[in-house]
């Protein structure tokens, strides 16, 4: 489904990802872990398109198209959902809004019939119980006004209701507290099937005891320095990144 | 040097509609008095961003014709009065006819009446700082005038509708006097429309004065076609405890003008001003206000957005004048710009005197584009860019827009700026 070669990513001039390699099939879920400043939202942006960040060398197929090719909101319709690190807030725009203006623009695409304001309530309040988030948060700006936690469980909200085929989630655990932790988990378990994928990229190991991975990856100085299965981020939870030859607070990117 | 334009003196032969004896005097005494005026220019301080705009051919001088009867083909809810090319079109409007209530064109006001309206028009507003608006004195061929008496309630908005003809060239000058009277109260919704594409010039006049406790509310939208210039004023002296709340809406165009002057002459007066513009293409807006805090214990509140897409100009100037007695005033101007091209001007001015010791009063002005961050976050679900841009700009007047008070009118205006903003990122 995903497949990236060799990928080189820099800001602002500075090299980032030096040559990332990954392969994700359909039905897997991916981990991707690794000390702060290793290059993980960066990564996480660059699948989504995000301009800010600039693809120096390196491609990604993914469903077999050239996602470069693909403008962002693209890539969104052929099913990459990326959950945002830092979900940003913009008053003025309704959470109801913006999520049925979502939608619709993926069953347009999907050649579906758009869903009426009514009908898309309906779903809406459904899909915000399944996260926990009181419908009241439906009225207000996006994420405007948001706790940490609520902003992460309205973008596994936004997972379920744009049903990708490729989930990317930045650091969904963080911020949140246990039980916030088990409903995130618990919607993102639901979006596991067969020909779904999920990316979790975190730093801590603890999200990985509700949503078991398939695949682990230790993302270090821009580059996978190594590859296991789930028994790795026991490892890593056990021993700290320091076993792997890199400290947790001076793993940034060398400059 | 070369010598300063005046207004040429094409500009001062009315129409030949009949009006009571009283107005025509008056009519032909702003006249004389507007004989030589210099046209506004660069150096004229309140004209600066806007004079360059300004196109007062002889052409614009004729009085658009009047047709009496056909009036516009639009379905307005509730009261209504319909004016074209400046007169009033009876069989097109409707509204009450109530106990305390004088609803009335100034072409059926009887001597008396007509007299005292003399002494009164042009009293609202500063003659130096809306020059334009004695224009209208000179030039106006009917008007609306209203009194409500004290405690007199409008249980329902009353729209005026303003349309000009714009198949010929040639000038309009709609009036609209209220009067309203202690602890009354009243909706009017001023809404300027225009048909046809001939360049005209709409030069409105409306004011407002406000007795103990009145409460008003004035929504104004200006939204004509593309070759009509409007020069438009409104003029507010309100006395002790009453309320002035005023939306302004405004589309780009030729030339776009609305000079809002509020007096706050008793204490307890308070005024809540709220402004929308949005310009793109070669479009220009200005708006200008004036408030005076003349008495002690008023309240302001001014709120002014603007977007301006393409090449166009929109410009804001307000200005809020303490006076040495106004003590306790509480006065708050905020003006919020955003650009949606390098190619778009925004000039903003806030201008604050202040001889009063004890008083609250805060004002902010910035001009910033599109959150580039916001955009990436909204198409990454997949949306469109075009609506993601359109949703972002909706976002900057939203609050503002929610506020309008007559529903159907919050709606149609909604409806119509989201319109108007998709059509800028149409290209894009
Ligand atoms: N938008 C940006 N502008 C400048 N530097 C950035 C930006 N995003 C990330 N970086 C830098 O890139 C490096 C990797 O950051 P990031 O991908 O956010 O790491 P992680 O998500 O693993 O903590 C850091 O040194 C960070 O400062
Ligand atoms: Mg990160």
């Amino acid at each position: 489904m995903l497949s990236i070669k060799n990928l080189h990513a820099s800001v602002e001039g500075k090299e980032i990802l030096k040559g990332i390699n990954l392969e994700i099939k359909p039905g897997e879920v991916h981990a991707i872990m690794g000390p702060n400043g290793s290059g993980k939202s960066t990564l996480s942006q660059v699948l989504a398109g995000n301009e800010a960040y600039e693809v120096t060398s390196g491609e990604i197929q993914f469903n077999g198209k050239d996602l470069f090719e693909l403008e962002t909101e693209e890539r969104a319709r052929e099913g990459i959902f990326l959950a945002f690190q830092y979900p940003v807030e913009i008053p003025g725009v309704s959470n109801l809004q913006f999520l049925r203006t979502a939608v619709n623009a993926m069953r347009k695409h999907r050649g579906e019939p758009e869903m009426n304001a009514a009908e898309f309530m309906k779903t809406a309040r459904e899909v915000s119980k399944q996260v926990d988030l009181n419908p009241e948060f439906l009225k207000r700006g996006v994420n405007e006004g948001f706790s940490g936690g609520e902003k992460k469980r309205n973008e596994v909200m936004q997972a379920l209701l744009l049903e990708p085929k490729l989930a990317i989630l930045d650091e969904t655990d963080s911020g949140l507290d246990i039980d916030a932790l088990k409903v995130a988990a618990d919607g993102v378990n639901a979006l596991r099937s067969e020909d779904r994928a999920i990316l979790m990229v975190t730093h801590y190991q603890r999200l990985l005891n509700y949503i078991v991975p398939d695949h682990v990856h230790v993302l270090a100085g821009g580059r996978i320095i190594k590859s296991g299965g789930r028994e790795l981020a026991l490892e890593l939870e056990e021993k700290g990144y320091g076993w792997l030859g890199i400290k947790d607070d001076d793993a940034q990117v060398a400059g | 040097m070369k010598p300063a334009p005046t207004l040429s003196s094409a500009f001062l032969t009315p129409g030949s509609q009949s009006l009571p004896q009283p107005l025509l005097d008056l009519r032909s005494q702003r006249g004389t008095a507007l004989a030589d005026m210099p046209l506004p220019t660069r150096k004229t301080e309140n004209w600066k961003y806007s004079s360059r705009h300004l196109k007062l051919s002889d052409e614009l001088a004729t009085a658009l014709p009047v047709k009496g009867k056909s009036g516009p083909a639009l379905a307005v809810p509730g009261y209504h009065v319909v004016f074209h090319n400046g007169v009033m079109v009876p069989e097109a409007s409707d509204y009450p006819d109530v106990d305390g209530i004088t609803i009335q064109r100034f072409a059926d006001l009887d001597d008396s009446l007509a007299s005292e309206l003399a002494e009164r028009l042009d009293n609202t507003l500063d003659a130096k700082a809306a020059q334009l608006a004695r224009l209208n004195s000179a030039r106006f061929e009917d008007g609306l005038y209203i009194r409500l008496a004290p405690e007199a309630v409008l249980d329902q908005p009353l729209f005026v509708i303003s349309e000009t003809d714009a198949c010929s060239s040639g000038s309009a000058y709609p009036r609209i006097y209220v009067d309203a009277g202690r602890h009354s109260q009243i909706t009017l919704v001023e809404e300027y429309i225009s048909l046809g594409d001939e360049p005209v010039l709409v030069n409105a006049v409306t004011e407002f004065t406000l007795a103990d406790g009145a409460q008003v509310t004035s929504v104004r939208l200006s939204a004509e076609g593309e070759n009509v210039q409007h020069l438009g004023a409104t003029g507010v002296r309100q006395q002790a405890h009453s309320r002035f709340d005023s939306h302004c809406v405004g589309f780009g165009g030729p030339m776009r003008r609305h000079d809002l002057q509020v007096r706050l002459e008793q204490s307890g007066a308070n005024c809540r001003l709220n402004g929308v513009v949005v310009t793109q293409g070669k479009q220009h807006y200005d708006n200008h206000t004036v408030i005076e805090h003349v008495a002690p214990h008023c309240d302001s509140e001014e709120t002014y957005r603007n977007i301006a897409a393409d090449q166009s100009h929109a410009v804001f100037n307000g200005r809020i004048h303490i006076h040495q007695d106004a003590q306790k005033s509480n006065a708050n101007m905020s003006n919020k710009n955003l650009l949606l091209s390098t190619g778009a001007e925004i000039d903003t001015k806030p201008e604050l005197e202040i001889y009063a010791d004890d008083v609250k009063c805060a004002h902010g002005a910035t001009i910033g584009q599109l959150d580039k961050q916001s955009i990436f976050y909204l198409v990454s679900r997949g949306v469109d860019r075009r609506e993601a841009n359109t949703l972002l700009t909706m976002a900057f007047i939203n609050e503002l827009v929610q506020q309008i008070p007559v529903e159907s009118v919050r709606e149609t205006t909604q409806v119509r700026l989201n319109q108007f903003i998709e059509q800028t990122f149409e290209e894009a």
